[in-house]
């Protein structure tokens, strides 16, 4: 059974009104995505729960960027958004601010200006991670970005 | 016109095209409108060159377009300059870091040819350490100092300003991001410095010396304006207000305490004492049984900034409702339909009301709807300026609102999620946006959101006749819908649009209009590189800017014309391509 997806205009029994169940909420898909439509080609409705699932999974990075149109100042922050950055091998750190940055792009682009490939690393690969509320630390990517940015207490870059 | 003849008695005035410099300059000081001075200069070569030789003030909307040289030594008497930086979209994240805007070119160009300079403003710009060094250095009688989202300084340089500007009267910094080094940049102030009239530190991060601060507050007698940051305590508050009743405007900071009575007797003695406070701001992470303490001043206050606040509740309307000659009111959607029930019941002279979203990505469960805006409009005969943020919206409500309000000269509406119909019928809200901007002749700007057709901007070309900017997002069928735009509107100068499916054809028949803007935005559209190549080349005098996602870079000559556009960002300039554009900017 294949699920085939489309972006366009989200459907009548769909459309943001506040505290009604659309079809994203059904399927759980996050409510700040775009709005996007399911279509499963052979009618198959019942087992379409955890495929939306994974489909989503996968989409995840599809987030709006920058919308709504709030400046970073009026979005929630945990603790002024400046986090500490510690890279292996350099032994001072640096603080990044993660409400400021929209994306893990831009993140990756101001952590490449803090952290040239001239110091310790020589242009390694790195991998980015966060330690959780919870103390776990977990690569930056997986979920959407404003959840790391909520999420994040500070950052380690480890060479891969 | 022409009224020097007086000047010496002689029996003929001399006729008016031969008047002295100087009679001009002082015919042009009574101009303050940057457009009326504009206008004066493009009479003749003799009232250009007096006019330029004479300007004082300088707006810069967009650093690009001219070069920082060629601006000092046009209007060498300047004494106050602006320079805007990035786009607006900046503040939203769709511009990454080191973008450009730097600031530096221009502190340097004005170190040099504007010696006297007293003002200095810089909105979304970088501006360094170095650039404030620069500065406090530069310009010996250098009074106010202004800085809006701008990033790139660390209260090191700000210790520069402090320490270096003896007759500064207003330091201003509104929504900057500033590194802190801890360094003590309010201890700088010399103990014989007393001339600030403005201080506003309320987005710095960091602790700052209090006793430092209230000596500073203490003998700067003519101090107006105080806006303090979260590090300031609410007992602290307290003392400083003791310290200067003269306050017009206050920023409280943080405002957050437990409830002590013994502290609020402090605040409310404190606030009884301000009889001349005006306006009030804060981040207000506050107790709702401190709001009484501001009773006393509520009367006065014209202006009212709670859009940090995450108070809500009945005391917090009952606060605002006794604000009776409120004219700007910003506030956090917590405040709900009732609140802005009682708003419209209590506050008559309102005049701009923002409205901002408490929890823009979350479950709506806020009780805010297009209900709110539609009482306020009917009540405050005064509304012309409105941002709301909400959930849902009717065209019924829209009609009604552009009927009650046909004074609105800024209205600004973000539906939440993208593409929203109006929850009632269904329908799109071309109808809603279409009556405002028939019904709003003097509208000057406007953002549209919700589920629209490429109809609701036929109505905006034909009807935006003030429309000054004009911002769109997931919006419009097709090209149709940015051809009436830019081929209406005819006093268009910022146009903004993102994730619309508007493609080159509309552009490149409009390329003309660009020349006549100050500049477009378009991200997420369905532009592709061949039309700005064109666009680039039809057009000399614009600059054509594309953008792509900083993880991918590669060089846009290797491109061919078909490869899509993600950002494109155009700009009118007398100064040629900029040089400062980073690897992921390409000018083509």
């Amino acid at each position: 059974m294949e699920l085939e997806l489309e972006l366009g205009l989200a459907p009548p029994n769909h459309a943001g009104s506040c505290g009604k169940r659309g079809t994203k909420e059904a399927f759980g898909i996050d409510k700040a995505g775009l709005p996007l439509i399911l279509r499963d080609d052979d009618g198959d409705h019942g087992s379409n729960c955890s495929d939306a699932r994974d489909w989503e999974m996968s989409n995840k990075k599809k987030r709006l960027v920058g919308w709504p149109p709030v400046k970073s100042a009026h979005r929630p922050r945990s603790n002024g958004g400046h986090v500490k950055v510690k890279m292996e091998g350099v032994p001072i750190g640096r603080k990044v601010d993660l409400s400021r940055h929209a994306s893990y792009h831009q993140l990756h682009h101001t952590l490449r200006l803090m952290f040239p490939s001239s110091t310790s690393h020589h242009g390694d690969p790195y991998a980015v991670t966060y330690e959780e509320g919870d103390g776990d630390w977990m690569l930056v990517g997986d979920v959407p970005w404003e959840d790391t940015v909520m999420s994040a207490k500070r950052l380690k870059i480890l060479l891969v | 016109m022409g009224r020097g003849g007086a000047r010496d008695g002689a029996a003929a005035a001399p006729p008016w095209h031969s008047l002295p410099d100087e009679v001009l300059e002082h015919a042009f000081s009574f101009l303050p409108a940057a457009a009326d001075r504009g206008a004066a200069a493009a009479v003749c070569h003799g009232w250009l060159g007096a006019e330029r030789r004479s300007r004082r003030r300088l707006a810069v909307a967009n650093c690009y377009a001219a070069a920082p040289r060629d601006a000092v030594d046009r209007f060498p008497s300047v004494r106050a300059a602006e320079v805007k930086g990035k786009p607006h979209f900046a503040d939203f994240g769709l511009v990454p870091p080191a973008w450009g805007a730097e600031a530096a070119p221009w502190v340097a160009a004005a170190a040099d040819g504007w010696p006297l300079l007293e003002e200095l403003s810089f909105k979304r710009m970088v501006v360094t350490d170095e650039c404030l060094e620069m500065i406090a250095s530069s310009f010996r009688n250098f009074q106010v100092l202004r800085l809006v989202s701008c990033e790139g300084f660390s209260t090191a340089g700000l210790a520069a300003i402090t320490e270096g500007c003896r007759n500064l009267r207003e330091l201003d910094l509104q929504e900057n991001y500033i590194e802190d080094c801890s360094s003590h940049w309010l201890s700088y102030f010399p103990e014989s410095f007393t001339s600030l009239e403005t201080l506003n530190f309320s987005c710095l991060e960091g602790e700052v010396n209090f006793a430092v601060l209230e000596r500073l507050v203490s003998r700067c007698r003519n101090l107006k304006t105080l806006k303090l940051n979260n590090a300031i305590p609410l007992d602290k508050v307290a003392s400083l207000l003791r310290k200067a009743p003269q306050l017009v405007e206050l920023g409280t900071g943080k405002f957050s305490a437990e409830y002590h009575s013994d502290l609020f007797a402090k605040l409310e003695a404190a606030f009884a004492g301000c009889k001349s406070l005006r306006r009030l701001s804060g981040a207000w992470d506050a107790v709702p049984d401190y709001l009484p303490a501001f009773y006393c001043v509520c009367e006065g206050l014209t202006s009212l900034n709670l859009s940090y606040a995450t108070v809500r509740g009945p005391e917090l309307i009952k606060f605002i409702s006794r604000c009776k000659n409120l004219q700007q009111l910003w506030v956090m959607d917590l405040i709900e339909d009732h609140g802005l029930a009682v708003v419209a019941g209590s506050c008559s002279k309102l005049q701009e009301l923002r409205v901002f979203p408490s929890d823009p990505f979350g479950a709506g469960q806020v009780l805010l709807t297009e209900r709110g805006l539609v009482d306020v409009s009917a009540s405050c005969p005064m509304l012309e300026s409105v941002l709301y943020f909400c959930g849902q919206m009717t065209n019924e409500a829209l009609i009604t609102i552009a009927k009650n309000r046909p004074n609105f000269t800024c209205f600004r509406l973000c539906i939440l999620e993208p593409r929203t119909p109006d929850y009632v019928t269904r329908e799109s809200l071309d109808a809603g946006f279409s009556a405002i901007v028939e019904s709003c002749k003097g509208l000057r700007r406007l953002s549209v959101s919700g589920l629209l057709t490429d109809l609701v901007f036929k109505s905006i070309g034909a009807n935006g006749n003030c429309l000054e900017m004009l911002s769109i997002a997931f919006a419009g069928n097709s090209d149709l819908g940015l051809h009436y735009i830019l081929s209406g509107c005819k006093t268009l100068k910022k146009l903004e649009i993102r994730d619309c499916p508007f493609g080159n054809k509309p552009l490149l028949a409009n390329a003309a209009k660009l020349e006549t803007m100050r500049s477009l935005w378009m991200s997420s559209c369905s532009l592709t590189l061949g039309a700005c190549r064109q666009l680039a080349e039809k057009m000399p005098r614009l600059t054509v800017e594309i953008m792509n996602d900083p993880g991918r870079t590669c060089p846009v000559e290797s491109l061919p014309d078909d490869s899509p556009v993600e950002t494109l960002y155009v700009y009118r300039t007398i100064a040629g391509p900029r040089s400062d554009t980073p690897d992921y900017v390409q000018i083509v």
